[in-house]
Parts: C-alpha cells; sequence; structure tokens
C-alpha cells in the first residue's frame, strides 16, 4: 500500500462498499446500490457544489456533456479525467480515468463485472439529470477487478 | 435489453484487434454496424445466402482482415472483422465470447423495414421487445392456473437441487459420473443441458479438469463467476460434476448455514509482497500468514494474538503489503 490520494475518501467509501457487499446477493445488485448511492449524491453534491455555477444550465450537445464531465471531475476530484471518448460508439460517452481516486489500491479477484466505482456512475447520471439529460451511466471498467482504467460509459437516448 | 445489447457489442467495439462488426438479418442485411467496411457486405452476405439454414461459425480471409461469422439466432447473424494477423483460434474465441453474450439476451426478430446500420436502430429492437414483451406478460395472466401443477410436482428424493452445493472461487469442480454422459451430442443430459443453458454449459464442462477452480475456468471463457457458478450447481444436481455439497462445508466448519448465499462474504485479505529477508522474526510471525488468503482477523486468531498487533505489523510494512479483496 502506498501513498493515496484523499485517504478519508478511500477509508469511507471502501467501509460503504463492504457493507454493500454484505447486504447485497450478487454482483449485479450491488452494482446497482451503489449507482442509486451515487444518485442519492447527487443533489446535495449540485446544491453545495460549484457545479451548477461553472456549467450551463442547458446542455444540448455532446460537447456541453463532455464540459460537464471536466468541471465534476475538477470540483468533486480536483482533477482532470484521463481521456472522454465521444467517437468510437455514437449514443455513447465513455469516460476513462488511469488514476482513479475510487478505487486506489484496491485489488479484487474472482469478482468480474463487479464496478467498484459504480457510485461515480449515479453521481454523474444525477447530475446530467438536473441539466435536463436523460442518461444511463454505469461502469465498463475498473482497476479494482484488474482493467488498466476505469471507465464509465455515459449512454445517451 | 438495448443497454445489454449495447454492452456485448461494446466488448468488440473497445477490443483493438476488432476492426469492425455487424449484427445483420439472417438473410444478410446489416441492422447495426461499427465501422464495417461497406465493400466486404456484398461478400458476407454471399457467404450467409449460401449456407442459409445450415450456416455455422465461418471464417472469411479478406485483403482487409479476418472476418468471422455466426448465427446468434434464427433471425441474427453477428459479423466481426478482425486485424488480419489475429490468430484463428483468438478470432473464433473471441467471437464465441460475444455470442455467449448475446444468447442471454432475447432479442426480438428484425422489423420488415429498417434503415441498414441506422444509428437509431438499436432503439427500435428496444420498442420491438417492449411491444412484445407486454403482449406475452397479457397471456401470462391469462394462464396462471398452468403454473402451478408444475411447481407442485415433487421432487426426486434420490436427486439434489442446484441449492444444495457451495461453490466459491476458489473450488475446484471435480468431473462426476455423468460427465462424459452429457458431452454426448443428442444425449438427453446433454439436450436438458442445451435446453436450459445453450452452449454455454458445454463450453464450461469442457473445462473442467479436476483443476482448475471456479475463478480461473470464469476468467479463461471471460465470464462472470457468478454464470459459471451457477451453471456448476446445476451441472452438480445432475451429476455431471462434483462439488461440496452445503451441509458438508456446514458441519466442517461448525457453522450451521439456512440457506446458501449466492456470493460469499466479502473480505479483504492481506499479501506480503516485500521481501522476507527484511522481515524481523516477531513480524514473520504475522507477514508469514500473510498469503492474500485470510483475513487479518483469521490471522489474529491463529496465532493467538489481538487483532490491533496484526494490523500494527502490517502498518509497519504498509509498502509491502497488498490488501485483495475477494469472496470467501
Amino acid at each position: 500500500m502506498v501513498k493515496t490520494e484523499n485517504p478519508l475518501l478511500l477509508t469511507i467509501y471502501g467501509n460503504i462498499v463492504d457493507k454493500m457487499l454484505e447486504s447485497t446477493s450478487n454482483i449485479e445488485e450491488a452494482n446497482d446500490q451503489l449507482r442509486a448511492l451515487g444518485q442519492e449524491l447527487g443533489s446535495n453534491l449540485y446544491l453545495n457544489t460549484e457545479i451548477a455555477d461553472k456549467t450551463k444550465d442547458t446542455i444540448s450537445t455532446r460537447e456541453d456533456v463532455a464540459k460537464l464531465v471536466e468541471v465534476i471531475f475538477k470540483v468533486l476530484l480536483d482533477k482532470k479525467p484521463s481521456d472522454i471518448d465521444m467517437d468510437s460508439a455514437r449514443g455513447s460517452i465513455r469516460v476513462s480515468d488511469r488514476d482513479c481516486v475510487w478505487c486506489q489500491e484496491i485489488n479484487i479477484e474472482g469478482m468480474r463485472g463487479f464496478g467498484y466505482c459504480e457510485i461515480f456512475s449515479g453521481i454523474l447520471q444525477s447530475i446530467l439529470e438536473f441539466k435536463g439529460v436523460e442518461a444511463k451511466v454505469f461502469q465498463e471498467l475498473s482497476k479494482a477487478t484488474g482493467a488498466d482504467a476505469c471507465v464509465w460509459t455515459i449512454r445517451l437516448d | 435489453m438495448s443497454s445489454d445489447l449495447e454492452r456485448a457489442l461494446s466488448k468488440l467495439r473497445f477490443d483493438d484487434q476488432v476492426l469492425g462488426y455487424s449484427l445483420m438479418t439472417k438473410m444478410g442485411r446489416p441492422f447495426v454496424s461499427f465501422a464495417f467496411p461497406d465493400d466486404l457486405f456484398p461478400r458476407v452476405k454471399d457467404s450467409i445466402n449460401l449456407y442459409k439454414t445450415d450456416l455455422r461459425l465461418m471464417t472469411i480471409d479478406t485483403d482487409k482482415g479476418l472476418v468471422v461469422l455466426s448465427p446468434v439466432d434464427e433471425y441474427w447473424i453477428l459479423t466481426v472483422l478482425y486485424v488480419p494477423e489475429l490468430q484463428l483460434g483468438l478470432a473464433i474465441a473471441k467471437t464465441k465470447n460475444v455470442l455467449r453474450l448475446l444468447e442471454g439476451i432475447e432479442l426480438p426478430p428484425p422489423p420488415d423495414d429498417f434503415e441498414e446500420s441506422s444509428e437509431s436502430n438499436l432503439q427500435v429492437l428496444e420498442t420491438i421487445a417492449i411491444k412484445a414483451a407486454s403482449t406475452s406478460a397479457e397471456e401470462a395472466a391469462m394462464s396462471p392456473s398452468v403454473e402451478a401443477p408444475a411447481e407442485s410436482t415433487p421432487v426426486e428424493t434420490t436427486e439434489k437441487s442446484p441449492d444444495d452445493f457451495l461453490i466459491q472461487s476458489d473450488t475446484i469442480p471435480k468431473r462426476g459420473p455423468n460427465y462424459s454422459g452429457a458431452l454426448v451430442l443428442d444425449s438427453d443430459l446433454y439436450n436438458q443441458m442445451k435446453s436450459e443453458h445453450r452452449n454455454f454449459g458445454f463450453d464450461v464442462l469442457m473445462l473442467v479438469d479436476d483443476k482448475s477452480d471456479v475463478a480461473q475456468l470464469a476468467d479463461s471463457m471471460f465470464q462472470p463467476t457468478e454464470r459459471v457458478t451457477e451453471l456448476l450447481k446445476w451441472a452438480a444436481s445432475k451429476e455431471i460434476v462434483e462439488v461440496p455439497i452445503a451441509e458438508q462445508v456446514a458441519s466442517e466448519s461448525g457453522v450451521a448455514k439456512a440457506t446458501v448465499a449466492k456470493k460469499g462474504k466479502f473480505v479483504k485479505c492481506p499479501k506480503f509482497i516485500g521481501d522476507q529477508g527484511k522481515v524481523t522474526g516477531d513480524d514473520w510471525t504475522v507477514l508469514g500468514l500473510c498469503n492474500g488468503g485470510q483475513t487479518s482477523e483469521t490471522i489474529a486468531e491463529k496465532i493467538g494474538v489481538l487483532h490491533s498487533v496484526v494490523i500494527k505489523t502490517l502498518a509497519k510494512y504498509r509498502k509491502d503489503i497488498k490488501m485483495i479483496g475477494k469472496t470467501l
């Protein structure tokens, strides 16, 4: 275990994930509940941070969505995402983070399909809703389960 | 359904060795495509028309790359274009993985009229699926009495149910008495497996070698351990494989288990990855047990010290400790 960013966030979130895994019976359910938790946090985050001030009131283009994601990263995590891919998939935007804060130093074995950082999917989805964007966000890949980067897909309808 | 389909197709989209793909109708019309070269469509369509209902997985070597195409079900064909230098076996394996995911999704038949490779086609499919689901829900509501007799059929006392077995990530399934029977095409067991689990069951059983554990099987198939575990429990109930029975495990550990959890308890196990030579004797009493397979609480119990002593030792060597999260 080496130096981590936001050790307090890590410890609290790690505790939340552990409890979530104990109280759910399968991985899909755990993913759903972590996303739901993220959505619950969305309104407080929107009220108590500068996200609303630093972004347009209504989002109409994919570029706007990408800018919103960058602002969310900056305000909440004080960093930039490694990549925002709007080209590979028409209808979706993929957000990647090679230095994901949520799952630093987390190594999980034998739980393929588990989205350790799904709480962030819920946060993104909730804030997008406030901006009038109906989207489904889920974690595609997680460093915690062995991927090179954490990747979230924002599926725009 | 469309998000499941999107997820299945995204396995191809994010694979560096995939140049493009197309989900096509059984007539060879592209429905949902991604970067699939237009000039390859006629060739694919020719192959599809050549074999018609006899179409199986086939490969076509083209100057643009290796094309692998396979029927998904009676309505759909998946076609993938891989980089030319990819080994044939790997291309086939990758395609089969996606086919397995697609098999788990109830794809409705394509509409009669659609724009080829249009972006909105996924949504079109979703609409058809929703309409089909609401029609079948009405039919199901009209015949509830049919369900009751089936459920009350008594289970044979000699046959165990899948829930009687306890399978975890490190369980090693062994081949059972009915193993070879299940692999014989058109045997009763094979047909039963095919109707309940399609080809997935066969693929898992082929990998059971009495040495690999569930996590290794799942990893080699790029499938979730839950899906493999579910199949193995079914196979165990038919004596195709042998795995620990829940009651046996309970009595060994001395803990009564009223129900078998679908996944084990999630815990974090410390693993020492540093140089043993730099560890003092006392500290090694703790670190020597840090193999990534037991929790710090278990280690404390084993050596008869307080949990805080173990934590203090781990903290001292924190740079050489990795915490592995797993389900036990």
